[in-house]
């Protein structure tokens, strides 16, 4: 059995995209709507890395990745984020804060986020930071 | 003349001392001597003329001091300024040549007349001076007026710090009652720290300085940005050229501020906006090329998503084209008579996906009648696509959207029925507000901000129509448009 994605976006078709690109690398991939579904998901299943979008309904992708490193028993998930927004992210604020492995700036290329994932995944680090775009 | 006068008077004067020296010395005589002789006569008769002469002199002397008096007497109650230092009032009487008052009544009439004369000059220039002080008085008031219109609050202080001036907006903005004329110091009177340093901060520059800055001046939610001119002043004092004081002009920059950052949040929101469609269509472009479809139906599944983004794509693009062509008033709007329902059919299909995905309730209950309407087909969808989305966005899942059309009188009505958040009474009233959007409801759906300022503009400028919401907070709102009938009731065909 691979390693557990959890993909969290309201972009049904953004989250579809992804989760075929990550399951035919053989992840096991969970989908998520929003950030409560995507908390309830990670305390039932425990994924080895989430890739969440930032901004979604009822809760967001910072307020998520926070939840996640006040508890003990998530605090070490490594997360990937994804972003549709500009200017008003501060990029080192949720990096450095909340830990997130790397920002995406959408639209994103899914090979290369297939990439950071296994990097992310075998290294706990991303080895090509340079594939990453931030506005 | 005087000189004749003079000898004379004392002519007569010695003669009737001799006279009565004489007469004095007979009288001593007789009484010794007995019966008087011819030289006794004889000094009496020069006794009597010495006597005679003496009254006579007497007379001259009380009729002058009398008519001297009566010079004067007139005189005082002749107005100094009434008299001409050349010519003779008419009202005084004239004293004679031989008058020994005369000389004294001239100088005095010429001290008097001089000093009139000093009173009238006096008196022109103090008319002088009440009249330009009108005049500064008139102006100060006209300047104080026109300060006080000014909507820019304006303070001045002097070289010692002293508030000399304030605009009506300045006191009211700064909760001040005092206009400058009693010279407080600044600090004291007006409570913001940062306007009285840079004010103060002005005033001590040794040279004439010009300089502005942007304040944020007041509390919390009432506060707003102020552009703050400060420049030097002269000194008040005329000769005081070393020191001078400070004047600010504030003018009121919170709309041009709340304009730039609702840009900036348009901005954002607009590129957010086409980065979700674009980040569908680079991800499946990708998958297609990278051969992630395993199979035909997955490949036209993914071809599907593409076309469906792009669509997407496009109506942002056209939302934005069209409320710059609006803006810009270069919209052409062609109206043709058109079956209302036909339009808001087509609305509903292409919303109908998007319901089914947030699994909302769609129900179409649109008129069975035929609803003509003289309207620009193009645009009328837009404008029910908007709302039929809008709904769609604020409903939570599982909630339900009723789409309505009816005629009524000489109207054509459609209304979008939500069971979504609903709208605060504030925010009724600011939604058609171009990048308005609802804080609180920012995060359940992303938006631009142009979907109801543009409905408005559709329904209202181009169509003489009308659009209202009814809206319960928590609860869900109803969108309606009515638009002038043109049709025929007929029953419809579909």
């Amino acid at each position: 059995m691979g390693q557990r994605i959890l993909l969290c976006d309201d972009e049904v078709h953004i989250l579809r995209a992804t989760e075929i690109k990550l399951s035919r690398a053989g992840f096991d991939v969970v989908c998520a709507l929003d950030g409560e579904e995507a908390w309830e998901e990670i305390e039932r299943t425990r994924p080895d890395l989430l890739i969440t979008d930032c901004q979604m309904p009822r809760l967001d992708g910072v307020g998520l990745v926070k939840r996640i490193r006040s508890c003990q028993a998530t605090r070490d998930i490594p997360v990937l984020m994804l972003t549709a927004k500009g200017f008003e992210l501060e990029r080192d604020d949720v990096v450095t804060r909340c830990g997130v492995k790397a920002i995406m700036a959408k639209p994103f290329s899914p090979r290369e986020l297939l990439q950071c994932a296994q990097d992310v995944l075998t290294h706990g680090e991303i080895q090509q930071k340079p594939m990453l775009q931030m506005d | 003349m005087n000189r004749i006068r003079s000898i004379s008077m004392l002519a007569w004067l010695v003669a009737g001392m001799v006279c009565t020296w004489v007469g004095v010395w007979a009288v001593g005589w007789l009484s010794l001597t007995g019966l008087p002789t011819s030289q006794d006569m004889l000094l009496g008769v020069g006794f009597l003329i010495t006597s005679v002469s003496a009254g006579v002199w007497m007379m001259r002397l009380r009729r002058d001091q009398q008519a001297a008096l009566r010079y004067f007497k007139r005189l005082s109650h002749v107005e100094p300024r009434d008299l001409g230092l050349e010519d003779q009032p008419v009202n005084l009487p004239v004293l004679s040549e031989a008058n020994a008052w005369r000389r004294v009544a001239e100088r005095l009439q010429r001290t008097a007349a001089e000093h009139g004369q000093r009173i009238e000059q006096a008196e022109h220039a103090r008319g002088v001076a009440e009249a330009k002080m009108q005049r500064l008085r008139k102006s100060n008031e006209q300047l104080r007026a026109i300060l006080d219109d000014l909507q820019e609050p304006v303070i001045a202080i002097d070289a010692f710090d002293e508030l000399v001036l304030t605009n009506a907006s300045a006191r009211e903005l700064f909760c001040v009652d005092v206009d400058g004329l009693e010279q407080q110091a600044i600090e004291s009177i007006v409570q913001c720290k940062t306007l009285v340093e840079a004010m103060l901060d002005t005033r001590r520059r040794k040279t004439s300085t010009q300089r502005s800055t942007e304040l944020e001046i007041g509390i919390d939610d009432q506060s707003k940005w102020y552009h703050v001119s400060t420049r030097t002043i002269p000194s008040m004092a005329a000769d005081d050229t070393h020191r001078h004081g400070a004047v600010a002009v504030l003018r009121d920059v919170s709309g041009h501020k709340a304009a730039q950052k609702r840009n900036a949040e348009f901005v954002s929101s607009v590129s957010h906006e086409m980065k979700t469609p674009l980040a569908g269509i680079r991800a499946y472009a990708e998958l297609l090329a990278d051969g992630d479809a395993e199979d035909d139906a997955a490949q036209e599944e993914f071809l599907r998503v593409i076309l469906t983004q792009t669509d997407r794509l496009q109506r942002l693009v056209d939302n934005l084209l069209n409320l710059a062509r609006i803006e810009a008033g270069v919209v052409n709007v062609s109206k043709q008579p058109c079956s209302l329902n036909e339009v808001l059919e087509e609305a509903f299909q292409v919303v109908q996906p998007t319901a089914e995905a947030k699994q909302i309730e769609l129900t179409s209950e649109l008129s069975p009648l035929y609803l003509g309407a003289l309207i620009d087909r193009d645009m009328i969808l837009q404008l029910a696509i908007n709302l039929l989305s809008n709904a769609i966005k604020y409903t939570p899942q599982g909630g339900a959207v009723r789409f309505r059309s009816r005629m009524k009188d000489n109207e054509v009505i459609f209304e979008v029925e939500d069971t979504g958040v609903g709208l605060s009474e504030e925010d009724r009233e600011k939604v058609f507000e171009k990048f308005y959007r609802v804080k609180k409801d920012r995060k359940m759906a992303q938006g631009t901000g142009l979907g109801l300022p543009l409905a408005k503009h559709i329904v209202e400028d181009m169509h003489a129509g009308q659009i209202e919401v009814q809206s319960t907070l928590g609860r869900g709102s109803t969108f309606q448009v009515s638009l002038p009938s043109s049709g025929q009731i007929n029953h419809s065909s579909s």
